[in-house]
């Protein structure tokens, strides 16, 4: 199938050398003059000539050209559904062109919901405008009159004749035409319209649907590279000196390690790498080290309604009527009140990502930008190259709701292109995006007024503060092309001015330059002006004793708001109501209804208004946990002539969502510094599924009116109305969002819950204490008499006597038996050689891997029968002596990090069969480190230590016990060599017999748990929880396995099944009689069930971790979700493994039915992650006291990650 | 996992195997939208907290972010490309196309998959199983009256279909 032609043309040239086209341009609108304290606007460009607003293919296909772009509200269907209508051509034969600067006029930003409100109405002149000229054409064709012709479905017809008829393609064929657009063109009357009004399908979703749809984040060009930028230290702040000012040094070196690094640019503050693949360049990313300059932070944002009190601000007055100091002076009733607004995120799902291709004097870039002029004109600045010269390509991105990073990322892919002269894709990270976005600004409104002495609102003396700008690209800053400076804007206005006929008023924006980076995001400043007008009036109404909405309509006198607030509250059933608390409870369950009302005014003042919003809201509120729900919304909207009814309603729920998220969660966290500390979802939740209220939508009948924007307007009264609904509900009066849980609990006075858990009622567990003892074989005597000998022994080592023993000839595999291979094999799984001798990324067993110990960082040796550098010229004699007496074939004492102390209890056929297997083995030249410890650490002391510590021979079974039982404690002191990691150590290093064997200890970072009846594990262990434990590395009772215990249990996959249960009946043996260890686990499970309180911790761990963690109550996904209760790292003295997995996340799990955790390392603050552990604590584990000092814990930690 | 040198990594996506050149610790997310061009999967958080990067391991709603790709070599991995059959969507991807349960369709992916995933095990879920097994995949726009309205749909289609 050839494309429609419509599709085809991707710059204006490609439309004004085309045949067989009729186009609608107009010269560009002449550029707007700067106003004051509004951000620039960017002109069009003269020399790109005249702007193409509509092109009709002689296939019949059209081209609809529009500047502004579709943010997921539909806008390109709408578009559509217009020119179609307008043009009488079918519905799909319009293609939209949205956004690309080489093709479609600059409209300026997409903002303020004013696509179809003002941008569209060139477009459909431009339509109306090619269908007249069509008929012209058609009545000289047939020599009728023009009224004596019809169109439909891009034909044109003699209306008493219809079978003579043309095409609207056979009528532009052959030719170039083109019409420059008349502003006096009639448009289609309301009657007429076909496709305007009715609810089209969405014509972007089947292809998204099928996976099918190209997102800018799904660019792909011929040798693209991939490309992540590193942010300096001053987190999404945008002005002071230090802005592009603060970086010392990269150190390239730093990422020498990684494969397939093409570059690491530099220019100022901004740093990028590249690299050929995406994996590489996030790892690049992550570890080049980049020296900055300490950043002091932002000064006074602890307390953000002080910091908008005290930043510099200039008054604007821009409404005044009446006189309000003397009103205020004589009021009868008078009320003052604060309202703050917290900084918000606009959140996009995707994080920002952008492609660019630099051509030397030319460079095309893709984006998700929702200003691709303003976009072109700050890359033109930052290349230094003229704007017509880089093509903005627009595609489909993350929703946005105002504006993203899509503008930085852009830049920061134009920097990276140029740098590597070929493509480059740059992604944001979630965390990038998150802390750098500019921010949906705080804002605090003040008010003053009251009731007259008749109950009549008297007077309004309104200023609001609102420290926005137009945050411009990083990069642009970042390199020093644009000074870091804070600009002070106008743009605290919007919907400023009340609805209500206060008879005296003032309104005043203080103007004033940002704190934190911000811009524009859904409702701009008129959503919080909004929240505190509405807020204001309920408050009013309360005090003059009269129902909320009946006080409302006392002083509103426009007809439309009027009939629409009778509309929306009678769908929702609205309880007119004098006085908070009327619907009584329901248990802890508070009942309340709010509503607010209000007509969106946007852009520059005075502005323009949108769509008229009422809303009720029924919220729900429990009075112990302080949790809010909204019930359901009704929202009534009049935004005049609805282009596609489905697609308004479809908006309007997007904006009951989103506002009922912002009113009930979110708030940008500010860390120590004042800097944002959100890094993810967990610190700055969103609503969820659970939380969606049901939605009822009015919509007025206006199809004659004008078309208002709707994209934000449903919005803006929201927030009041949900405040409203709470004070109905408890009678108290919540002045600043979000309504978290503890702004309720705080409200109400409630003593925040505990998180700790009540005392929990688990079923008695029997405490047999059974202490093992690691059986030594000889008594004291005989270790004073080693110690003698050791002390010979040192003297013989020092003078050379342990002798080398002779190198032999390379083994012959063929003549071990294969009965002596396999056992060798069980042997070396159980012995976990592997684990040790093994290099990350290296040849199983050739050694290499580095081992930090107490005493000095040790390298393992090369297990591979390798002539040189391995075992090949040992033989079965010198490996007997290594695995007995730590002696080297050279005749030098081994470091006891290699468990020969455990080893010499291997009988000798599993010694001949391990001899035999490793010989068997493919030789592997692989030359490792030979290291020395210093003084007092060196070989020669090692024979004194051996004197004391090792106790040589095989193990000897206990007669007293089963052979399952011996088999068992064979298998865990000799090739498993359980001790080395589970058994604590003396001062010098040995592990430590008596009732510490198996007792626990640290070994890397981690806690190896004590396997012993000190156990922390919270259900008694017993044999069967033990051998599934080992063999699925997972159990509903215990947990999954993780940190240096994965490889291990992967290990002993390989090892007979009767063995790892001969095992567990020895570990378990250690164990006192268990009880009923369901009955104990799932006590422990319900208990914590009960403990979820809501509070920042336990948003954090519902956001975080909450996909995979939760009590049955959440998705199903790959992996195991086991009780956290039974976790013994929750229930340990110290909290060093889960924090290590909180960290480092499990990326290589004992099996694969465990499921992968990701490292929160980026993610996640040392106060955060200290935070999560110590709700995981209280909850999971809350018969055991907290964790000290986490913090500096989670930091230790940190900066000792697992090897 | 120690290796033995580094073989290509197999991965069996959309009822087909692919050798591809990534490390086995790359992120499944990584390898499906570099190495193997499918656009379904979207990386939204990399921390398995949104959903967006849905696909299913051997029918399992799985986030393919946090899962390295070598951790499911050997297991079907589905993507939202694979789930139409003889040029026909899946009964689901209908669903939320007739009930237009997306604004800008970032989350989509991971709406569908799981979808999918939830109907295998639950073909007839309840609102509130809906809201349980959705109630960590985020939609920033607000779809969420149109996408439990979907899942409802899809149920119904997937049972009719059966017939
Ligand atoms: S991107 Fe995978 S869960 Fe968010
Ligand atoms: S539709 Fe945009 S995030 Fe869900």
């Amino acid at each position: 199938m050839t494309p429609p032609r419509a599709a085809l043309p991707r710059t204006r040239d490609d439309f004004h050398a085309a045949r067989g086209v009729l186009v609608v341009v107009r010269d560009p609108p002449p550029a707007v003059p700067p106003a004051r304290g509004q951000p620039p606007t960017v002109p069009a460009d003269p020399a790109e000539g005249v702007e193409i607003l509509v092109a009709v293919w002689d296939d019949g296909s059209v081209t609809g050209l529009c500047g502004h772009v579709d943010l997921g509200t539909g806008l390109r269907t709408s578009l559509a559904q217009i020119v179609a209508d307008e043009l009488d051509v079918p519905f799909d034969a319009v293609a939209m062109a949205l956004g690309d600067t080489a093709r479609v006029p600059n409209q300026g930003p997409t903002i303020a919901s004013a696509s179809i409100q003002i941008s569209s109405v060139p477009l459909r002149l431009a339509a109306a405008q090619a269908r007249g000229w069509l008929v012209e054409r058609a009545a000289a064709r047939f020599a009728v009159a023009r009224d004596a012709l019809a169109t439909r479905d891009g034909v044109v017809f003699v209306a008493p004749d219809p079978a003579r008829c043309v095409s609207y393609g056979e009528l532009v064929a052959g030719g170039h035409v083109q019409l420059e657009l008349d502003p006096t063109t009639p448009v289609k009357p309301v009657a007429l319209q076909r496709l305007v009004g009715q609810p089209v399908p969405r014509v972007d979703l089947p292809a998204k649907a099928a996976g099918e749809a190209v997102y800018v984040h799904d660019v792909r060009r011929p040798g693209m590279l991939h490309g992540r930028v590193v942010r300096p230290p001053y987190v999404g702040v945008d002005a002071g000196d230090f802005v592009g000012n603060s970086l010392v040094a990269v150190d390239e070196a730093s990422i020498a390690h990684l494969p397939g690094i093409v570059a690491v640019v530099v220019i100022r503050d901004f740093v990028g790498v590249v690299a050929e693949r995406e994996e590489v360049a996030e790892a690049a990313a992550r570890a080049l080290r980049v020296e900055w300059k300490p950043w002091p932070g932002v000064a006074g944002l602890a307390d953000v309604k002080n910091a908008l009190r005290t930043n510099p601000a200039t008054r604007r007055v821009v409404a005044e009527r009446g006189d309000v100091d003397a009103a205020l002076a004589s009021i009868a009733q008078p009320l003052t009140r604060e309202y703050l607004w917290p900084y918000q995120l606009h959140a996009s799902i995707g994080p920002s990502c952008a492609v660019a291709d630099w051509h030397g004097e030319r460079a095309t870039v893709w984006t998700g930008s929702q200003n691709p002029h303003t976009l072109r004109a700050d890359l033109a600045r930052l290349v230094a190259l003229p704007a017509p010269a880089i093509e903005v390509i627009r595609l489909e991105a993350s929703g946005c709701y105002g504006r993203n990073c899509a503008d930085d990322v852009a830049a920061d892919a134009l920097l990276l292109a140029r740098a590597t002269g070929r493509p480059v894709r740059v992604q944001l990270t979630r965390e990038q995006e998150h802390l750098w976005e500019p921010k949906g600004a705080a804002q605090l409104m003040q008010v003053s007024g009251g009731l007259d002495a008749e109950g009549r609102a008297l007077a309004y003396d309104f200023s609001t503060s609102y420290p926005s700008n137009a945050a411009p690209t990083l990069a642009l800053l970042l390199t020093g092309t644009v000074a870091a400076q804070a600009v002070a804007f106008e743009m605290g206005d919007r919907t400023a001015v009340p609805p209500y006929a206060y008879a005296h008023l003032r309104v005043a924006a203080h103007d004033m330059a940002p704190i934190l980076r911000a811009s524009w995001l859904r409702g701009v400043s008129a959503l919080p002006n909004s929240f505190a007008h509405e807020s204001y009036i309920d408050e009013l109404a309360t005090a003059a004793g009269v129902d909320p909405v009946a006080f409302r309509l006392r002083h509103l006198d426009d007809p439309r708001a009027i009939e629409l607030i009778a509309a929306t509250t009678r769908r929702a059933n609205w309880i007119p109501h004098t006085a908070p608390q009327g619907q009584g409870s329901d248990g802890n369950i508070l009942k309340g209804q709010g509503f607010a009302y209000a007509r969106y005014v946007h852009s520059r003042f005075p502005g323009f208004g949108a769509s008229w919003t009422a809303w009720v809201a029924d919220v729900e509120v429990d009075r112990v946990s302080g949790e809010v729900q909204v019930r359901r919304v009704v929202v009534g909207q009049d935004a005049g002539a609805i282009i596609n009814p489905a697609g308004a309603v479809h908006q309007v729920h997007g904006n009951v969502v989103q506002t009922t998220s912002r009113a009930l969660k979110e708030q940008v966290p500010l860390d120590a510094r004042g800097a944002p500390e959100a890094r993810e979802w967990g610190a700055y939740p969103i609503l969820s599924f659970r939380e969606v209220p049901v939605i009822e939508v009015v919509t007025m009948p206006r199809q004659g009116e004008p078309p208002l924007g709707i994209g934000e307007a449903s919005s803006v009264p929201g927030t009041a109305a949900i405040a409203n609904a709470i004070f109905d509900a408890i009678g108290v009066r919540l002045r600043e969002p979000p309504f978290t849980p503890e702004t309720v609990r705080a409200a109400l006075g409630v003593a925040t819950p505990a998180a700790a858990a009540p005392a929990l009622a688990a079923p008695a567990v029997p405490t047999g204490s059974i202490t093992p003892v690691r059986r030594r074989r000889r008594g004291a005597w005989s270790v004073a008499a080693a110690l003698v000998a050791g002390a010979l022994g040192m003297a013989g080592a020092l003078l050379g006597w342990r002798p080398a023993l002779a190198p032999v000839g390379a083994s012959d595999p063929s003549l071990f038996t294969a009965a002596a291979l396999s056992r060798g094999r069980e042997v070396a799984a159980a012995g976990n050689c592997a684990v040790c001798h093994t290099a990350p990324g290296g040849v199983t067993n050739a050694g290499g891997r580095t081992m930090a110990t107490p005493f000095g960082t040790l390298v393992t040796t090369n297990l591979t029968p390798d002539p040189d550098t391995g075992l090949g010229r040992w033989s079965y004699a010198a490996f007997a002596r290594a695995m007995r007496e730590g002696i080297s074939r050279d005749g030098r004492h081994l470091y006891p990090a290699f468990p020969y102390t455990a080893f010499t209890r291997l009988s000798d056929d599993d010694l001949l069969a391990l001899y035999a297997y490793l010989m068997a083995q493919p030789p592997v030249r692989n030359e490792v480190a030979k290291v020395d410890l210093p003084f007092p650490y060196g070989r020669p002391a090692i024979a004194i230590w051996n004197a004391l510590f090792l106790d040589p021979g095989a193990y000897a079974p206990d007669p007293t016990r089963g052979a399952a039982w011996n088999r068992g404690a064979y298998l865990v002191e000799a090739a498993g060599h359980c001790g080395a990691c589970h058994t604590p150590r003396g001062a010098l290093g040995a592990e430590r017999g008596g009732g510490a064997y198996l007792a626990g200890a640290m070994v890397e970072g981690w806690e190896a748990p004590p396997l012993t009846a000190a156990s922390h594990a919270p259900v008694p262990w017993t044999e069967d929880e033990f051998f599934r434990y080992l063999r699925d590395g997972h159990t509903r009772e215990h947990g999954s396995v993780a940190g240096p215990m994965a490889p291990i249990v992967r290990d002993l996959a390989s090892l007979p099944e009767t063995d790892v249960r001969a095992i567990a009946t020895y570990l378990a043996s250690l164990h006192g009689p268990a009880g009923d260890t369901a009955a104990v686990a799932r006590s422990l499970a319900q208990a914590s069930r009960g403990i979820a309180v809501d509070s920042e911790a336990a948003r954090l761990f519902d956001g975080a971790c909450g996909a995979c963690h939760h009590g049955g109550d959440g998705p199903v996904l790959v992996g195991r979700n086991l009780p956290l209760a039974h976790y013994s790292s929750l229930h340990s003295t110290r909290p060093d493994n889960l924090l290590r997995v909180i960290l480092e996340g499990v990326r290589d799990p004992a099996t694969a039915q465990i499921g992968f955790m990701p490292a929160f390392h980026d993610a996640l603050s040392d106060r955060q992650v200290a935070l999560v552990a110590a709700y995981l604590r209280a909850r999971f584990a809350p018969d055991k006291p907290a964790w000290p000092d986490l913090e500096s814990a989670v930091a230790r930690i940190r900066a000792h990650p697992t090897p | 996992m120690s290796g033995t040198g580094s073989p290509p990594l197999r991965l069996t996506v959309n009822g087909r195997d692919h050798d591809v050149a990534a490390t086995p610790g790359t992120a499944l997310l990584t390898v499906l939208r570099n190495d193997l061009g499918l656009n379904g999967p979207k990386y939204g958080c990399g921390l398995g907290e949104c959903g967006a990067c849905t696909v299913l391991v051997d029918g399992v709603a799985a986030r393919a972010c946090v899962i390295p790709a070598g951790g499911v070599a050997g297991r079907a991995i589905t993507t939202l490309e694979g789930l139409a059959q003889e040029g026909m969507l899946h009964p689901v991807q209908r669903a939320f196309i007739a009930e237009e349960a997306a604004q800008c369709g970032y989350c989509l992916n991971g709406m569908i998959m799981t979808t999918v995933a939830l109907l295998a095990r639950r073909p007839q879920p309840t609102d509130a199983e809906i809201r349980a097994e959705f109630a960590r995949s985020l939609c920033r726009c607000g779809a969420h009256v149109e996408i439990l309205r979907a899942v409802h749909h899809a149920a119904a289609l997937v049972a009719h279909e059966a017939k």
